[in-house]
């Protein structure tokens, strides 16, 4: 291809960064002598930044519902399946555990008094309360998104992301902080064209996070129905999730998935090229 | 407490991205794409026991989906023996959407357009090589090939790309275009 001296291997090479250093001299005195594959070279470079910049923005697309179930272990087998990449599971699973004691535990005890404190029965019961609020549903409307963010982000000591559930055909009718809870908790507020409502509370809880690994707990969605709201609700990182809504159980796990996916990809923050 | 569904895996999650626009890549088209990047995922969790913990997972779901691809253009030009469908129908449908700014967005696009004119084989080493900036030798174990024709692919593909972007094709857009398709 080239009529120098330089083997193709090396322009190549050298154009993408993956020269062996003790190559490196003799390439560059090469390229200082012919400015031709100098010129060759730039293009390269030139090319692969076009192309990166044509094809970043593909990876900021968001992830559709049937991949994100295809990212979930099949249901046959599923024992085998969850050991897989163990190790990138046990810090989650270590958190499933002690938050879940943390959360049962305290449930059960404050059960006893006769006030309802598990996330899910707690999620469910704020669902009701908002989402039959006609005037006042949320503190912060849709139209104030990103200050929306950037309110609950300060008030839970969290990075708050509002998840995109236009694709599901339902749109964010906006936020609040809920009040009353031991630690506060974040409210994200959907509405499709038929008026159902959908509500998306996190709460970061970091008090077990030191908890001892147990290496046999899953990490799952877990299926509640209080009061005749369906909750999914999951922990993930440091914070509890809860998705509730008057919707069948396989339409709530597919918004479940895809707001999980969303909050996943937003956390490994797709590197941003600078070139 | 019983598992009620399982939650996505999330380093599968995180290397969905980079699968799809793989996928993307290969097929030239976004339902397509979604196809084969499903189908790689349910090999990947069949073949979960193949993946060596602690070696790049990104890697490996890549050689999943380069063979998943491979096996299904093998079935599809057996089952199209009698149909006399060939290789050209596949360069047809290419379509990427690009999204850039105006000043960049008629350049990148008719980037992209003509790097559909590649060959698939030399798209992808372009691809893995310039795009996701694997290392070579990465690229011939993933897909088991000799590190020469890696660059040599990857070299043919860069000259011929540069060359089908010089050319002067002022109707090229026209003719490419289908019925009823506007951009």
């Amino acid at each position: 291809m080239n009529p120098s001296s330089l083997p193709d291997f090396d322009l190549h090479a050298y154009a993408d960064g993956q020269l062996a250093p003790e190559r490196m001299a003799a390439v560059e005195a090469t390229l200082a002598k012919e400015p031709a594959l100098s010129a060759r070279v730039a293009e390269i470079r030139s090319q692969n930044a076009a192309l990166r910049d044509a094809l970043d923005p593909l990876l900021a697309e968001p992830l559709p519902a049937r991949l994100l179930a295809a990212a979930a272990p099949p249901v046959a087998g599923s024992g085998t399946a969850r050991r897989w990449l163990m190790p990138a599971f046990a810090a989650a699973a270590t958190l499933v555990l002690g938050i879940g004691i943390g959360w049962y535990g305290r449930g059960t005890v404050l059960e006893d008094a006769g006030t309802p404190t598990t996330f899910a029965r707690q999620a469910a019961l704020t669902h009701a309360l908002y989402a039959a609020d006609a005037r006042r549903p949320v503190e912060v409307w849709a139209n104030e998104e990103k200050s929306l963010a950037t309110w609950l982000t300060r008030r839970l000591g969290h990075p708050m992301y509002v998840p995109d559930l236009n694709g599901l055909g339902f749109s964010l009718v906006g936020g609040r902080l809920v009040a009353g809870n031991e630690k506060p908790t974040g409210l994200y507020m959907y509405e499709n064209a038929d008026k159902q409502r959908l509500t998306l509370q996190i709460r970061k809880d970091t008090k077990h996070i030191g908890a001892p690994a147990s290496g046999n707990v899953d990490t799952a969605f877990r299926y509640a129905v209080e009061n005749g709201v369906g909750v999914f609700y999951w922990i993930d990182n440091d914070c509890g999730y809860a998705l509730s809504g008057n919707l069948d159980r396989g339409q709530l796990l597919t918004i479940a998935r895809v707001v999980y996916g969303q909050l996943a990809a937003a956390d490994a923050a797709v590197p941003a090229r600078s070139n | 407490m019983s598992a009620d569904a399982a939650l996505p895996h999330p380093d599968l999650v995180a290397a969905l991205p980079r699968l799809r626009r793989y996928a993307r890549v290969l097929t030239g088209d976004a339902t397509r794409a979604d196809d084969l990047v499903q189908d790689t995922l349910a090999r990947a969790w069949e073949k979960r026991r193949l993946w060596q913990a602690g070696t790049d997972l990104r890697a490996w779901l890549f050689t999943v989906m380069h063979n998943v691809h491979i096996n299904q253009l093998a079935l599809a030009r057996r089952d199209a023996a009698n149909v006399s469908l060939d290789d050209e129908g596949e360069g047809a449908a290419w379509q990427i959407p690009v999204r850039a700014n105006q000043l960049e967005r008629v350049e990148l696009m008719e980037l992209v357009q003509q790097m559909g004119r590649l060959p698939a084989e030399q798209r992808e080493v372009l691809l893995l090589a310039a795009v996701e900036e694997m290392r070579y030798e990465e690229i011939a174990a993933l897909l088991e090939i000799p590190i020469g024709t890696v660059m040599s692919r990857l070299s043919r593909a860069r000259d011929k790309l540069k060359r089908l972007v010089g050319e002067p094709a002022p109707q090229l857009k026209v003719v490419k275009m289908s019925p009823g398709v506007s951009s």
